[in-house]
This record gives structure tokens, C-alpha cells and sequence, in this order.
């Protein structure tokens, strides 16, 4: 990778790091109600309430608080969460596995549907079967992810009781080994499927509009009349071509899954970040909320450059290795 | 090997080929030739079976019809006898692999090597088309244009088919990569006794790798003949328009388009409306493939129309053979210039097409009719141009009186449609058509401006055949220039015939198809533009070459008289001659044929 590229991480990185900082400062109401409750206002005197603006620091000027906040992250040091009364890191650790499971494995599950879906549809291109998942996915689109949620919660785990209803795993249950990872993956199926099915629709009509335009590519013609199998005209030759977009826009995803994670987590109760910042949110906890927010910004950088070397092996015409053979 | 049937096939509605027959014997290579979106490809396609319309006919291929085929059985015939090599457009290899993977594939996808194997002989194949080793593994974009074409060329050899179907293999290629590719293909193919099948517009690749050719106009056979007959003397309006689209070392005339584009007709002919001799039924039935002197043509007047032919034509004033007996054929929509010196009888012979002078022998055909009487309906067809625009312009005529008066005379229209006509006219021979201009007297002309108006004058009756003599001599040498281009310009919209009378063969070989050189009365060298110019036969010629101008500033050798024996009976270059033989004096050589050429020479 090249340095430019990595350099515009590093502004990217930097832009996050001052909006994540004045975002909270921009939202209604201030912290030490959310600290001491409603009540404070009428009971704090204005001197009290001096001194503790002044204990927290929140009388500074902006640029102080914006210094002394660079230099407590790069300590490590996140805040401290009045709520929870425990450092934020160590908060936010706690939540973080969860949603990093569902989200993962939510991206992976759509992507893969998706792509296979999308080839399959963009084939029979007009056909009955491609109608049939043009309409499907379109529908589908038309619900947001917190309403497909709130079905399946009441289908399977209110009506037919065969999932639980909330939750991360079962409490108390003192299960070990294979047992908890059933346990676990029998809690994760729900909020999963309502996060997958929520993003499949975009990423579906993008490979399939893809592979349309690939079919008309003229090395599909070549591998059709080299008299190869259907199969691998299909997915060796056009499929792995109309791939590249989706791969491509699966940095910009991440975002969007986590956002989703966030709604899908409140209605399953499910225990990750989502769920913690919408809990801070509520208690207007900034450092919690202004930690969250870091990691995931964070992480959708993370996953961005990933997927930008992984591209460079996918598509041999982006990458370093072209000077080899330049004439 | 492969016979196409009656084959036709449709997008929808739209036919895209429509009555293809064609016949090809192993080891034969025949190529189609036509403009882009005249159905080359989809021909290609149909017989691979990947065209995505409806195929109607027969492709027996051994016997098999492959139309009929199920996706199986063609599938194990793909590649494996029938192989295509596509044009190296952007994408025609898979971006996403090697090239070695690419070449291999279709071996190991026919089950005819494992994967070892198969990646051996690829490697064989793609250094038998010279891509160095070190290009095995790469990627088709790390390749450039011309490498693409070799991979492409040793991907269809990959499983030794027995047909090859070439499509535009030459078309994105720089001109040595051309020639590398056209070379490799040509011992590649002549190596494995492949059958070829060329689809292309490139007449180079065409006329290198063909045996036949076969001409695709709008999804139909116009033409079909051997190779070198059709390059050298196409027979129908499409092939010879092509032809003069074509920039090629051979040919000297300036390159001229076809008119119009390309549309799809299910009736009548579907070059009529761009063809310049169409008729009425033209319109109604489409023609058939029929064979017209060793050549198949679809056309409904037989291929390219003799406009003007001169059957054994004298004239004599009194002793003097002012003309005598001289044969030119001239075919529409194409120019002949007669060429030689002063008093060789070149206006003579215009005046006698005329019917200024009565011939004393022979006779004069117009479109195949024999010229009796010339009455005002042979003048519609007839006109001419001449040397000295203010001498033939009436001087007491405005230009649209001088431009207006055939009209007149020969009662055409009402007064008001005239008017129109003439403004029109002037339009095209590029002059003003305002109220002022027309106005105006030959004097207050410019010398390009009168010969404008004067060939507006020629052209106001639609002719088809015009004759010129020396129209352009007394033009200063801009001037020149575009009355040439505007008369071409004019031959290409309205297919006129021209018989161009000049003395300066560096103009005649710009303008004209054919050039008949004329002394003393006789026609001593006949041919082709390009041959006349490229391989002149007769010593007249030749010596006129020599003196026609050069601008590298060499004196020139002029030929001078040689012998000092009495003019006779014999060659009329005799005494000028420095090859002249005893026989030259006292025998006339008759025209005789060499190739395209004919020559009065007894040395040719």
C-alpha cells in the first residue's frame, strides 16, 4: 500500500476524532443533569453547580478541553462513565464482542447471500425466478430493519416460543463448552437474520445490476464459446467479475450494518455497543457515547483498509505489481 | 465442411441476416466483408451458436445442422472443431486471470488433459504466436493490444479445431502489428489446413487471408466471388463503395463514401437507397444472388451499369483519322479520364458523344441503348463542361438565366419550382444562392465561381453522365482543386458518370477509376487508375508519367523524337519511340489484353 492512501486514513482519522469530540457538546440539555436527574436544576445552587462545571473542566475553552482530550486517549484513558461508574474502555470491552459478532457475521451473511442471489437473478435476467427475487427484495426494502426485528421477535419467539426473546445468552444457566456456544448462536439467530435481511436488498440489486452488465462483457462471450460449462461462465467468468463492486462498497457497509446494529440490538435487548449507546445516549453520558462512537469509527476505517488490500488480490489490475510488466 | 442454408436470423422483428448462403470446403478461407452493423458478427456467432436471436435455416457443419442441435452436443463441438478468434476489443479475455490460465482452460473444461497438461501445451501454443515467457503469467491488461490478439489467436488453437472464425482480427492493431498478425495467422492457418472463416471491414487482412470473399450489405450477400477478381473489379455499387472508402497503397483516386447509412429493408434491395442506379423496382423485390460472369452479384440491374460505351468509333476529316476506332466502357458513377497531348482527339471524342460531329463509324451506347437521334431527352442524361467557363457561360445571361435556361428549354416545371431548382443547384456547387448573386453577369465573376456556375448550368437536368473536357486547366491550381473536390462530392451523391478529358495524368490518377491514354486518334493503354499509374505498359505512358509533375526538383527526361522514318501506317508512338522496331512502322498493334490493362504495344 502506498503512502498517499495511508495518509488519507490519517486525515480521515483525525476529522472523526474532532467531530466525535463537538458532537455531544452540540446536543441539547448538558451533563450534569443527565448525572444528577432532573431535580438538580431546582435544588443545585448556582454555586454548586459552578464548582462542578469547574470540576469536570466543562468551563474551559473548547480548544483546552479538545487538547486534554487528545492526551487522556493517547494514555488510553477514555473517561470515566458517571452512569456506570467504571471507565469507559472498560465498559464499552464489555459490549463490544457482541456487536462485533452480530455485525460480522451479519456482513458476512449478506454479502454471501447476496452475491449468490444477485448471480442467480442477474442469469435468468427477466425470467419468472427473477422477478420473483426482484419483488422479494424490493418489498423487503420497504421495511426499515427495526420493523422486520419486531416480526420475527413476535413470530418466533412470542408465538412459536422456539427462540429466546432476548438477550445474549441465557443468565444463570452455568453452561460450558459446546452448550454455550449453542446457547449463544440460539440467541444470535434472530437479531441476525433481522440485520441480514435489512441489508441484503441493496447489496442484492447492486450485484445484480452488476452482473447484467457483465454478462454483456465480451469475455463471457469467449467463455461461452470455448464451450464451457454453464456453471463456470456463470460464476468463474461473469461472477467473479461482478463481484468487484460489492467488495468494493463493503467498507462503506460496516458503517451502515453498525447503524443497524444499533436498533436491531435495542429491540433483542441484545448486550453489545448498540445498546450501550443507546443507554448512554438516554443518560447523556458523553464519554461512554464518545467512546462508542470512536471504536466504531475505528473499526469502519479498520474494515476500509482491509478491504482495500483485499482488493488488490481480487482485481489484478489495481495493486503495486503493474510496473513489473509496464512496457 | 460447413453449408449455410437459407440462414436468417432475427432480433425481435428485425431480420439481421436474411437469405445466407454460403458454402465452405476444408481447407477453403472465405471472408465476409462489410460495414460494422452489417451482420458479420452475428453470422460469426450464429454459427458457434451464441447468437442471442432467432436462427432460421440450416448450418450443416459435416452434415450436422447445428441450428438444430441440442446446447450439449454444440457445447462439445465449441472449441473443439469449431474455434472463433474475437476482435481484441477492451474486454475479450477474462481481466481476472493469467493468460496461460485462459488458454488452458478450454483443454481442461473438453476433458482433453489434466490440468498439467493442459498448462504445457498452452504454454507451447502461446509461444508458437511469439509471446515471450516472461508474459505467460500475466494479466490481459499488463498486455499490449497486439500480444492480446496473439493470446486470443493461440487460445482458438488451444483444442485444434478444424474451423477457425476470424472476427476483426486486425481492427484495433497499429500497422506492423497488423502485418506480424496477419502474417502469424497466415502460416498458422496454412500449418493446420484450417478451414478460415474472416469477418471483417479490413480489405488487407481480407485480401491476405481469403481465397473468396463474400459481401455483407444490412444482413444480405450482395457480392461473392474470388479474392483478387472482386478487389480488383467489384461489380456491385456496395462493393465498389467500400472499396473507395478504403485508403490503401493501390489505389490513387481520393477516397470518396457511400451516401446515406446504413438501414435494414425486409423488401426490395437494401442498398437502394443509397445505391446510385436504383430504379423503382429497386424498391420492390429484394434481388437474388445470381451468377453474372463468374461472380455472384444481387443486384436488379446485374451489378454496376455500363453508362457510356464507344463501339469501334472514327470519325475522319477528310485524310485525318481525327478519331479511330476507339472502345471505352464507362460505368456508372464512376470517372474516365482520357488522357494525352494536344490533338489526339480528346475533344474530338467529346464532340462526338455529344453529337456535335457525326461519327463516321461505329456506334455510341447510353445505359445498353444505342444513341440514334439526340433529342432533348438525351441531353437530360448528357451534359457537359468546359475548358473556359467565360466563353461558355453566355455573357448576356445572369447566372440564374445561364443556370435556369436547360429548364427552360426543356419545359420543365412551373416558373416558381425553376427558381427553386436553380437555388438548390447553386447551393450544392457550393455558391450563393442570394437574390445578388444570381443577379449578376459572367464578367463580374471570378474564373472558380464561373466554372461553378457552369457546372451548376451541367448539373441543373440531373444528368447522369457528364463530360469534362479539361474543366479545371484554366483554373489557377486552388481553384483547381475544389472544382475536383466539389465534381467528386457530386459523383458520390448522385453517382454521375464522368468523362474527364485533361492532359495532366497527376490529376487524372486523383479523380478517376479508369484511364484511357489517347494519341493520334487511337487508345494505346487502357486500364485501372492504380495499374496505369503503378505499371504502365505502353512507352507513351510511360514517358507521359516521366513528365506528369514531380516536386523533387529532377529534371525530367523528355522524350524526343528518336527515329527520322516517315510516319506510317504503324504504332503512333513509332517515331518517338526508342524501342521502335521495323515492325512498329508498318504495322498497327492491336489493343490486347494484360490483366486489368489493355495495350496497343508489340514490346508489352
Amino acid at each position: 500500500m502506498k503512502i498517499p492512501e495511508i495518509g488519507t486514513y490519517v486525515i480521515s482519522f483525525l476529522i472523526i476524532l474532532a467531530l466525535i469530540f463537538l458532537l455531544p457538546r452540540l446536543m441539547p440539555g448538558d451533563p450534569l443533569t443527565a448525572i444528577c436527574g432532573d431535580e438538580v436544576l431546582v435544588e443545585m445552587t448556582p454555586a454548586l453547580k459552578a464548582e462542578l462545571m469547574h470540576r469536570f473542566a466543562l468551563d474551559a475553552p473548547l480548544w483546552k478541553q479538545f487538547f486534554v482530550y487528545l492526551t487522556a486517549m493517547m494514555h488510553g484513558d477514555f473517561g470515566y462513565s458517571y452512569y456506570y461508574n467504571a471507565p469507559v474502555l472498560e465498559v464499552i470491552f464489555e459490549a463490544l464482542p457482541w456487536t462485533l459478532l452480530l455485525v460480522g457475521s451479519s456482513l458476512v451473511l449478506s454479502t454471501v447471500v447476496s452475491i449468490i442471489i444477485g448471480i442467480e437473478s442477474g442469469w435468468r435476467r427477466g425470467k419468472i425466478s427473477d422477478k420473483f427475487m426482484l419483488t422479494t427484495t424490493m418489498i423487503l426494502n420497504g421495511f426499515p430493519n427495526f420493523f422486520i426485528g419486531i416480526i420475527l421477535l413476535l413470530l418466533f419467539a412470542v408465538y412459536l416460543g422456539c427462540l429466546p426473546l432476548q438477550g445474549a445468552k441465557t443468565p444463570y444457566s452455568g453452561l460450558s463448552g459446546i452448550n454455550s456456544m449453542l446457547d449463544i448462536a440460539r440467541h444470535l439467530v434472530l437479531p441476525l437474520i433481522a440485520l441480514t435481511l435489512a441489508q441484503i436488498p441493496s447489496s442484492y440489486l447492486l450485484m445484480r445490476n452488476t452482473m447484467i452488465t457483465t454478462l454483456k462483457e465480451p469475455f463471457v462471450r469467449t467463455a461461452k464459446a470455448k464451450g464451457l460449462s454453464e456453471v463456470a461462465v456463470r460464476y468463474k467468468h461473469a461472477g467473479r467479475n461482478a463481484m468487484l463492486p460489492i467488495v468494493t462498497t463493503t467498507g462503506v457497509r460496516v458503517g451502515i450494518v453498525v447503524t443497524g446494529a444499533l436498533f436491531i440490538e435495542i429491540i433483542f435487548s441484545y448486550p453489545g455497543v448498540g445498546l450501550l449507546s443507546y443507554n448512554a445516549l438516554l443518560m447523556r453520558d458523553y464519554p461512554i457515547l464518545q467512546g462508542v462512537f470512536f471504536i466504531v469509527a475505528v473499526f469502519v476505517i479498520l474494515a476500509n483498509f482491509v478491504v482495500d488490500l483485499l482488493y488488490t488480490k481480487i482485481d489484478p489490475r489495481i495493486g503495486v505489481d503493474n510496473a513489473e510488466y509496464a512496457h | 465442411m460447413i453449408e449455410l442454408k437459407d440462414l436468417e436470423v432475427r432480433y425481435g422483428k428485425r431480420k439481421v441476416l436474411q437469405g445466407i448462403n454460403l458454402t465452405l470446403k476444408r481447407g477453403e478461407s472465405l471472408s465476409i466483408v462489410g460495414e460494422s452493423g452489417g451482420g458479420k458478427t452475428t453470422l460469426g456467432l450464429s454459427i458457434i451458436g451464441l447468437v442471442e436471436g432467432t436462427v432460421k435455416g440450416e448450418i450443416l457443419f459435416d452434415g450436422k445442422n447445428l441450428v438444430a442441435l441440442a446446447e450439449k452436443e454444440l457445447k462439445a463441438i465449441r472449441w473443439n472443431r469449431i474455434a472463433m478468434v474475437f476482435q481484441n476489443v477492451e474486454n475479450a479475455l477474462n481481466p481476472l486471470y493469467t493468460v496461460l490460465d485462459q488458454v488452458s482452460e478450454p483443454i481442461v473444461a473438453h476433458k482433453l488433459g489434466d490440468r498439467k497438461e493442459a498448462t504445457k501445451r498452452a504454454g507451447e501454443l502461446l509461444s508458437m504466436v511469439d509471446l515471450p515467457e516472461g508474459r505467460f503469467y500475466a494479466y490481459p491488461h499488463q498486455l499490449s493490444g497486439g500480444e492480446k490478439q496473439r493470446v486470443l489467436i493461440a487460445m482458438a488453437l488451444a483444442n485444434d479445431p478444424d474451423l477457425i472464425i476470424l472476427d476483426e482480427p486486425t481492427t484495433a492493431l497499429d500497422a506492423l502489428t497488423k502485418v506480424e498478425i496477419i502474417n502469424l495467422m497466415h502460416t498458422v492457418c496454412n500449418e493446420r489446413e484450417l478451414t478460415i472463416l474472416l469477418l471483417t471491414h479490413d480489405f488487407y487482412a481480407a485480401s491476405t487471408l481469403s481465397d473468396k470473399m463474400a459481401v455483407l450489405y444490412a444482413g444480405r450477400i450482395v457480392e461473392f466471388g474470388p479474392t483478387p477478381a472482386l478487389l480488383s473489379n467489384p461489380r456491385h455499387p456496395y462493393t465498389r463503395g467500400l472499396l473507395r472508402c478504403y485508403p490503401s497503397m493501390t489505389t490513387t483516386k481520393d477516397l470518396q463514401g457511400i451516401k446515406g447509412r446504413m438501414e435494414f429493408f425486409d423488401d426490395g434491395c437494401p442498398f437502394h437507397p443509397r445505391c446510385t442506379q436504383s430504379l423503382e423496382k429497386c424498391r420492390e423485390g429484394a434481388p437474388r444472388l445470381e451468377e453474372y460472369d463468374g461472380r455472384l452479384i444481387a443486384c436488379h440491374r446485374g451489378g454496376i451499369i455500363p453508362l457510356l460505351e464507344l463501339r469501334d468509333l472514327s470519325k475522319s476529316f477528310d485524310s485525318l483519322n481525327a478519331v479511330d476506332s476507339i472502345d471505352i466502357t464507362l460505368y456508372e458513377g464512376e470517372t474516365l479520364a482520357l488522357v494525352g497531348e494536344s490533338g489526339s482527339g480528346k475533344t474530338t471524342t467529346a464532340k462526338l458523344i455529344m453529337g456535335i460531329f457525326e461519327a463516321t463509324e461505329g456506334r455510341i451506347c447510353l445505359e445498353g441503348k444505342q444513341i440514334h437521334g439526340r433529342d432533348k431527352s438525351f441531353y437530360q442524361r448528357v451534359q457537359m463542361i468546359f475548358q473556359n467557363p467565360m466563353e461558355a457561360v453566355s455573357h448576356r445571361f445572369s447566372v440564374r438565366e445561364a443556370v435556369r435556361e436547360p429548364l427552360d428549354i426543356q419545359k420543365q416545371c412551373d416558373r416558381e419550382q425553376r427558381e427553386s431548382i436553380v437555388r438548390h443547384i447553386l447551393e450544392e456547387v457550393e455558391l450563393p444562392s442570394s437574390e445578388a448573386f444570381m443577379n449578376k453577369y459572367p464578367h463580374q465573376l471570378s474564373q472558380g465561381e464561373a466554372q461553378r456556375v457552369s457546372i451548376a448550368r451541367a448539373l441543373v437536368l440531373n444528368p447522369k453522365l457528364l463530360i469534362a473536357d479539361e474543366p479545371t486547366s484554366a483554373l489557377d491550381a486552388s481553384t483547381q482543386a475544389k472544382v475536383v473536390k466539389l465534381l467528386l462530392n457530386l459523383q458520390e451523391e448522385r453517382g454521375i458518370g464522368m468523362f474527364f478529358i485533361t492532359h495532366n495524368l497527376a490529376l487524372a490518377r486523383k479523380i478517376s477509376d479508369r484511364i484511357a491514354v489517347m494519341l493520334r486518334g487511337h487508345i494505346v493503354e487502357e486500364g485501372p487508375s492504380n495499374e496505369i499509374i503503378r505499371n504502365p505498359l505502353h512507352p507513351y505512358t510511360k514517358d507521359l508519367l516521366k513528365a506528369a509533375p514531380t516536386l523533387n526538383s529532377n529534371v525530367p527526361l523528355v522524350p524526343k523524337h528518336t527515329s527520322k522514318k516517315k510516319e506510317g501506317f504503324g504504332c503512333p508512338y513509332a517515331n518517338r519511340c526508342d524501342k521502335a522496331l521495323e515492325v512498329c512502322f508498318n504495322e498497327k498493334p492491336q489493343l490486347r489484353h494484360f490483366g486489368s490493362h489493355r495495350v496497343a504495344c508489340v514490346h508489352a
